[in-house]
């Protein structure tokens, strides 16, 4: 795979070739001169639906008037023309250790980005990109929704140059710093790749990203779709007269097919974002290169993570592979996943925590010992679904009579679930780390320096009060809604108490560390 | 648990102007401006609930004064839920100024209790609204860099005590990045 590595074999390549790097401060510098296109095509991708709604408006309008078709054309004119404007205008410059860029023409803007704020590095690489030898950076710094700087695009060197200077805050870096190799702290051949896939439910987001473009382009071919099919498969069965076996074996495969296509889907998702997947160390910053055709770049520094997020699911269990995840407080703009998130997309537990010892030598990990949680969390666990069996149960039998009493069927089996996860979740501090375990099936291992922590919150419900429990909240920046929070749920209420006030002072005495 | 935390870089500034260490409440006045605000939004929520119910009822019943019995009955009740739940707000909202940073505790059936540290603090604001500016009152905002708990809010503070609260977390902010 050596030629989808472009990026990185330039790198190591030729190191120290561009000029740029021996001065610190450069001249005024512009983008490529193809950067109007991609600007260009950037806006079209934009302005694409209206663009096209005005080209069929204008042909259903043009019996009179032939020329009304000519209308997008001057629309992209104009596009073209602001793209122009756009690269004539744009310049930026490396003084010291900040980045100045002039943009604008009526309104002209002066951007001081120093480098100290900078979170994360990121080089795209599409494959048109690729073919006309450009990338587009972005730097991103903490919070907001927009990165610091957009550059699309610069030639690929200059844009390596530029990561090359912001890696080493503007100290133009001696030859023999750069001669160094960087470190590979872990590499995914293709065999990891596809087991990555198999793993990962990317399937189900292609198949739902093609159910939503579908229905955008006719509302009605997916329902017509599946009512043809099933036409013609009930039609071909009630022919047939199969009995319930043949019905029975006809839904497994069925099920079993949609579920080796998901996979097929997953797996080429997978080699897509994750082909030539490599994280690799040069000082202190972190840089993962990936993808297949579009090649995507990003860095960042070992200080800016904020929390630590480790994932073993029931497919993980079963190729006996890990998933390593961070959070950086760079925000994410919409579906963009750019940001340096996962340090292991998957590996070995081994490797996982190999990669967690390397990163944070002065902490204990794995750890030795676990707190437990209250004695009776299991109870706390299992009574909101207790409550709702009763429910249904009640509600099962009111229509369907005794039958209903059936649905009392779940509760051994919300008992085992409530046994089994409080069993195995728990929580571990010390001076420099606090970890939280939990879940069951799906395990998940969350932690944070505890620099890294903001602000806590310490709650209690009527339910846990009954119980004489708390739950303790510790909040760290970059925290994702989607992954498991940074808490402790069901301490015994004194234990948890004393753990909030002890941190609390802790973090006051510690300096906040982005 | 290890408790010998490590000495603080810079001294808490311990000028007079300091709110004294323990848990403060609201003061009287911020009462009427909580049961005010909860009966206002209860009213208005039992109300639109109301007008779907008593639809829902006139139509069932094809009864005109049943409608409007309704709709009286939730704005009634809404407005007498929110004065108890703004009352009850008024009376389990503490918040405590400590060396280590800024604590607030809220609720009595869900009880919650925040603690910002001092050195996490980002930026702060306050809020005078119309109506808090009647009474003398006044919101302060603290700012974070967390995601779940990014602002902490405490609504109904006396001004002074707000704007002490707010020049001394903020003195805080400038010893750190000083130091």
């Amino acid at each position: 795979m050596p030629n989808a590595c472009a990026i990185t074999s330039r790198i190591a390549s030729k190191p120290m070739s561009t000029p740029d790097l021996a001065t610190a401060a450069t001249p005024d510098k512009r983008l490529h001169p193809w950067s109007f296109l991609f600007v260009l095509l950037q806006q079209l991708r934009q302005f694409l639906i209206p663009l096209v709604a005005l080209l069929f408006f204008g042909r259903g309008s043009s019996d009179d008037n032939g020329s009304d078709q000519w209308w997008p054309l001057i629309g992209v004119g104009v596009l073209a023309v602001i793209s122009l404007l756009q690269y004539f205008t744009y310049r930026y410059r490396v003084d010291g250790d900040s980045l100045t860029i002039r943009s604008g023409w009526l309104h002209r803007s002066l951007r001081h980005v120093p480098f100290a704020r900078i979170h994360n590095v990121v080089l795209h690489q599409s494959l048109l990109h690729r073919l006309f030898g450009v990338a587009e950076v972005r730097l991103e710094s903490a919070g907001g929704d927009k990165p610091e700087a957009q550059m699309r695009v610069l030639r690929l060197d200059d844009a390596l140059a530029l990561e090359q200077l912001i890696r080493h805050r503007g100290v133009a870096p001696a030859a023999d710093a750069l001669a160094v190799a960087d470190d590979v702290l872990l590499a995914m051949p293709t065999s990891e790749v596809i087991r990555h896939g198999l793993i990962s439910n990317r399937g189900l987001i292609v198949v739902g990203a093609g159910i939503g473009a579908l229905s955008q382009v006719s509302p009605r071919l997916l329902p017509n779709l599946f009512e043809g099919m099933g036409e013609v498969l009930f039609g071909w069965a009630g022919r047939q007269a199969f009995g319930p076996a043949q019905y029975v074996l006809a839904a497994v495969s069925l099920l079993l097919l949609f579920v080796v296509v998901l996979r097929v889907l997953s797996v080429a998702m997978a080699l897509l974002q994750y082909h030539g997947f490599v994280l690799s160390e040069h000082g202190r910053r972190l840089t993962v290169d990936r993808g297949l055709l579009t090649r995507l770049r990003t860095s960042a520094t070992r200080r800016r993570i904020q929390a630590w997020t480790l994932q073993e699911g029931l497919l993980h269990r079963l190729f006996k592979r890990r998933t390593l995840k961070i959070d950086t407080a760079v925000a994410e703009t919409g579906n963009e996943k750019r940001a340096l998130k996962e340090l292991a997309p998957i590996a070995t537990p081994y490797a996982c925590e190999a990669l967690i010892q390397h990163l944070l030598p002065a902490v204990e990990w794995p750890r030795r010992s676990w707190q437990p949680l209250h004695r009776n969390a299991w109870r706390r666990l299992l009574m909101p679904g207790v409550l709702f069996a009763i429910a249904l149960t009640a509600a099962l039998t009111w229509r369907f009579g005794v039958w209903g009493v059936f649905g009392l069927l779940w509760l051994p089996w919300l008992w085992y679930r409530a046994r089994q996860y409080a069993r195995r979740a728990g929580y571990s501090v010390d001076e420099g780390l606090i970890a939280v375990r939990g879940g069951w099936w799906s395990k998940y291992w969350r932690f944070a320096e505890l620099d890294r922590l903001q602000a806590l919150q310490l709650t209690r419900s009527p339910l846990d009060r009954h119980y004489g429990m708390a739950t303790l909240h510790l909040d760290t920046a970059g925290a994702s809604p989607m992954t498991s929070p940074l808490r402790i749920r069901y301490l015994p209420e004194a234990e948890a108490y004393d753990l909030y006030r002890w941190l609390g002072a802790v973090i006051a005495a510690r300096k906040l560390q982005w | 648990m290890p408790v010998d935390t490590p000495p603080i870089d810079t001294p808490p500034d311990t000028s007079p102007q300091m709110p004294s260490p323990e848990w403060h409440a609201l003061p009287a006045r911020a009462r009427k401006l909580f049961v005010l605000i909860h009966a206002l939004g209860f009213g208005v929520a039992g109300g639109i609930v109301a007008m779907g119910g008593a639809t829902l009822l006139a139509s069932i019943f094809d009864h005109d004064g049943l409608f409007w019995v309704a709709i009286a009955l939730g704005l009634v009740g809404g407005i007498a839920s929110g004065a108890w739940w703004g009352d009850k707000q008024y009376r389990h909202t503490r918040w405590k100024l400590d060396n280590d940073g800024f604590a607030l505790q809220r609720g009595r059936l869900w009880q919650r209790e925040s603690r910002v540290p001092a050195s996490r603090v980002q930026h702060l604001d306050l809020k005078h609204g119309p109506l808090e500016r009647k009474y003398g009152l006044a919101t302060l905002v603290i700012h974070t860099a967390g995601s779940k708990l990014n602002t902490v809010t405490v609504g109904g503070l006396d001004a002074a005590d707000a704007e002490r609260l707010r020049d001394h977390l903020a003195d805080r902010i400038e010893a750190d990045v000083d130091a």
